[in-house]
């Protein structure tokens, strides 16, 4: 028999408690989208200032606002954390550090690296 | 210690609400279910399942402070002054405490939870050596109490089509057995974005199984015969 759609049925994510791997899939996701957004400014960016020394001084002009610093700290994050949690995929696809143990370590280590990488970031642009 | 526990009556509720009871636990009651059972029998309306009552037969998972689990395993001393007691998330409530596990079944029963051997029927039993035996540890213990299926995002999103990590444990259980002469075709039905690959291995079954099973590197192990086969 097919539930039909009006069940109640308990899904509150707010209510149910999402181990560290869950959380680091959720912003696996949200560092992916925020790449992929970004990817017209950063190509855009990136070929005007290789296209002429003009072209350098603008981005570089650019990038000392301080609104455009806090998003390229942000996009710095977003790749770190996207491109480990990708290798830890990756890793755990050929049975690399895919016992929970492990698992649960190298989640902690991606969210936590990424989050340093943009600190660093941060106190290479201020 | 208090008692929050979800209460729907689908004949008078249009949604669940939250009950709470106060219940101090006594020196014979050790685990969850316990508290749950001396609840019941002081309002007989609170429904749930049970029936082992000793994590054996996996009726009674329910999600516990956020977390799935099987009650009658959950130590009292564990959970602190106060629990939080919700239907399996993911699954349709019948009642209660109670979820129509209808769809977890369709999927257990997709991956054809035998042996299959097309071969004449041996006079006696199938014989197994004890080193192919050796390699059903961790799997064949699955109780298909559905904690990891209720906990995996992938099968909350697609439980049509997504066969879920309980499902795929059991696969995995019948692709290594020695005695099943079927593994290209269950390999053949678990190559699809949905059924196998819809997993992004979040691995909440693993953190979340009361038998300490681990469906998510069963279903690393099936990837990894999908990738051997294509090489």
């Amino acid at each position: 028999m097919a539930a039909p759609p009006s069940r109640v049925v308990f899904l509150n994510l707010a209510q149910i408690r999402l181990p560290v791997g869950a959380l680091t899939s959720i912003l696996h996701r949200v560092s992916g989208v925020l790449l992929a957004l970004a990817i017209p400014l950063v190509a855009w960016a990136f070929a005007r200032s290789l296209a002429n020394p003009e072209g350098f001084a603008d981005i570089a002009a650019w990038l000392a606002n301080p609104g455009v610093k806090v998003a390229a700290v942000l996009w710095i994050w977003a790749l770190s954390h996207h491109l480990l949690a990708g290798v830890r995929h990756m890793l755990s696809d050929v049975d690399v550090g895919s016992r929970l143990w492990y698992a649960r370590k190298s989640a902690y280590t991606v969210n936590i690296a990424a989050v340093l990488i943009a600190i660093a970031a941060a106190g290479a642009f201020w | 210690m208090k008692i929050s526990i979800f209460r729907y009556d689908p004949e008078r509720d249009s949604e669940g609400r939250m009950q709470d009871y106060e219940i101090e636990p006594e020196p014979h009651e050790a685990m969850l279910l316990d508290l749950i059972l001396r609840l019941k029998g002081e309002d007989d309306t609170l429904t749930l399942r049970r029936s082992c009552r000793e994590g054996v037969c996996g009726s009674d998972a329910i999600n516990i402070n956020g977390r799935n689990g099987l009650a009658c395993i959950t130590p009292i001393r564990a959970l602190g002054e106060r629990a939080v007691l919700r239907p399996l998330p993911g699954f349709p409530v019948i009642r209660d405490l109670v979820v129509d596990m209808t769809q977890f079944f369709k999927q257990y029963v997709s991956i054809k939870p035998y042996v299959v051997d097309p071969g004449p029927m041996p006079d006696k039993e199938r014989r197994q050596s004890p080193q192919a035996r050796e390699r059903l540890d961790g799997l064949y213990e699955c109780i298909l109490c559905a904690c990891c299926t209720s906990m995996c995002p992938s099968y909350w999103w697609n439980p049509d089509k997504f066969v879920g990590p309980a499902g795929l444990l059991q696969a995995y259980r019948f692709l290594a057995d020695s005695r099943d002469r079927d593994t290209k075709a269950r390999l053949d039905d678990l190559d699809d974005v949905y059924r196998l690959f819809r997993c992004r291995t979040i691995m909440n079954c693993t953190e979340v199984c009361p038998k300490a099973l681990a469906p998510s590197r069963a279903i690393e192990r099936i990837r990894l015969m999908l990738a051997e086969r294509a090489l």
